[in-house]
């Protein structure tokens, strides 16, 4: 279960962390009602602010992903067998359409994005 | 007598100066990080070898003709402990300056062939290693204390059958060379002072315990199993010198209290018994464990991650050997160059529990005097 930051990458060090954690939870390496590690231990073992552990993990809170419990730290929550809500719907449209629309841009086409995306579902799942 | 426990002393300290760069973790190389790739570059090798042979031969010598001179002047004691200290520094010394030269050159290297530009920076950190750290749990650190409160109440409760004059030093032959005159505050004062170390060194393991798990990008399992053991290993060591500290202490206290406990041999071979002890743990952790388990063997074979190296922070590490970083809430992070911890100066909870006890430790020997 390895995390990897890049310190000098554009994207933020807080965003990273929670697209990582995301995958791991995505792939199954972490199982629901398992424990994240505690802020602060997981922000000496990056070397990082713990400011910038803690952001990860509101964000994630925030998306329903984890349940910070006080005292017991940030438990996974299950993945959901419902679907997504109307809500994290719009949000995931609101992220994937420019970036379809980029890949457009770039002149891929539909069997193109299909394609490039069924094989990042099966890197992820796969592990 | 004396001549010969300062000829055990300068050896350790001429071997453990001389083989701390084969101590170290390949990727460090006199505090720079060295990228995957170039770990074993010709001229770096060549750069350890000179640090340790010039360490080794200079250190021979000097201990040479230390023991010459000491032989055939016939020396006072005094004179041989003084002499002995001073090329103890001396060697020291010498180690920093190499060091410094090499820590430039190796820098200098670095940055004329551009090593691991080319290469992804990261930091990797596994979520499972909190949970298979084995460190030793800091409670144990507590055990000796109440030992330490036992000894100041049975002093207390021996107090009027006491000498007058109390022993504040002991010589190398384990006899008391220098006295205080007997006070409430003289009487425990050697007690106070290992209370205090054994609070310190649990303060130690504690923070230890908290600072960060690092990890080789390119080789994640391997330095995450050499990480834990080093770890373990560190809270053992440090364990091991809390008893043996308090053992050593407790035994001057009674002898203090009951003046012909033990009898001159005795006294002779606790502290001897007690420097063995604490040089010999120290060469085999440092040999057989290594600055971050780097000397640890294992059986896996692990092949290197390719296009990815540790984000560099020698920026945070002043002269490779002065860790300054406020986003690291580590208060205590590895050495760069040695083997064992240093502060995080960029945190002043670090000065707190390092250079708080040993001022307060200061200050009673000052009031003994």
């Amino acid at each position: 279960m390895f995390i990897q930051i890049e310190p000098t990458s554009e994207i933020p060090i807080y965003t990273q962390l929670a697209n990582q954690l995301i995958e791991l939870i995505a792939s199954g390496t972490i199982k629901a009602s398992e424990a994240l590690p505690s802020v602060r231990s997981l922000a000496a073992d990056l070397g990082v602010n713990m400011h910038t552990v803690n952001k990860a993990y509101h964000e994630l809170e925030r998306k329903n992903i984890i349940e910070i419990i006080p005292k017991s730290g940030a438990i996974i929550n299950s993945i959901s067998t419902k679907g997504p809500s109307d809500m994290q719907l719009d949000l995931i449209k609101l992220h994937l359409k420019p970036l379809i629309a980029e890949s457009i841009v770039y002149g891929m086409d539909k069997e193109q994005i299909l394609s490039l995306t069924s094989s990042i579902i099966s890197e992820i799942t796969e592990g | 007598m004396v001549l010969s426990l300062f000829l055990v002393i300068i050896l350790f300290l001429i071997v453990m100066q001389a083989a701390i760069p084969y101590l170290l973790k390949n990727t460090i190389v006199f505090g720079v990080t060295i990228p995957e790739g170039h770990t074993d570059d010709k001229t770096l090798v060549r750069y350890k070898k000179t640090y340790s042979a010039t360490i080794f031969f200079i250190g021979l010598i000097g201990l040479l003709i230390y023991v010459i001179w000491a032989i055939g002047n016939n020396l006072q004691e005094d004179k041989i402990v003084f002499t002995g200290l001073i090329l103890q520094f001396g060697i020291l010394l010498i180690s920093m300056g190499l060091y410094l030269y090499f820590h430039i050159k190796t820098m200098k290297r670095k940055r004329d062939h551009k090593w691991g530009d080319n290469l992804k920076r990261v930091r990797v950190a596994d979520l499972t290693s909190r949970s298979n750290d084995e460190m030793l749990p800091s409670l144990m650190f507590a055990l000796p204390i109440p030992i330490t409160l036992g000894l100041i109440v049975y002093t207390a409760i021996q107090y009027g059958a006491m000498p007058d004059m109390i022993p504040t030093h002991w010589g190398p032959n384990g006899q008391p060379d220098a006295f205080t005159a007997k006070n409430p505050f003289s009487v425990i004062a050697l007690l106070l002072i290992l209370g205090i170390m054994q609070v310190m060194m649990l303060a130690i393991n504690y923070f230890t315990k908290k600072s960060g798990v690092k990890l080789n990008a390119s080789k994640r399992s391997t330095s995450r199993i050499q990480q834990l053991s080093f770890r373990k290993y560190t809270s053992w060591l440090l364990f091991l010198v809390s008893i043996s500290m308090t053992i050593l202490f407790g035994f001057f206290q009674l002898t203090t209290i009951h003046e012909n406990l033990g009898g001159p041999t005795f006294m002779m071979m606790m502290p001897l018994g007690f420097l063995f002890i604490i040089l010999i743990a120290t060469a085999v952790y440092a040999f057989k464990v290594g600055q971050g388990g780097s000397r640890v063997q294992l059986d896996i074979d692990e092949e290197p991650i390719a296009g990815v190296t540790d984000y560099d922070d020698d920026a945070y590490w002043k002269a490779g050997v002065f860790y300054v970083n406020k986003n690291d809430p580590s208060i205590l992070v590895e050495k760069r160059f040695g083997v064992g911890w240093t502060l995080n100066f960029g945190n002043p909870i670090g000065y707190l529990i390092i250079i708080g006890p040993l001022l307060v430790i200061l200050g009673i020997a000052y009031l003994l005097d």
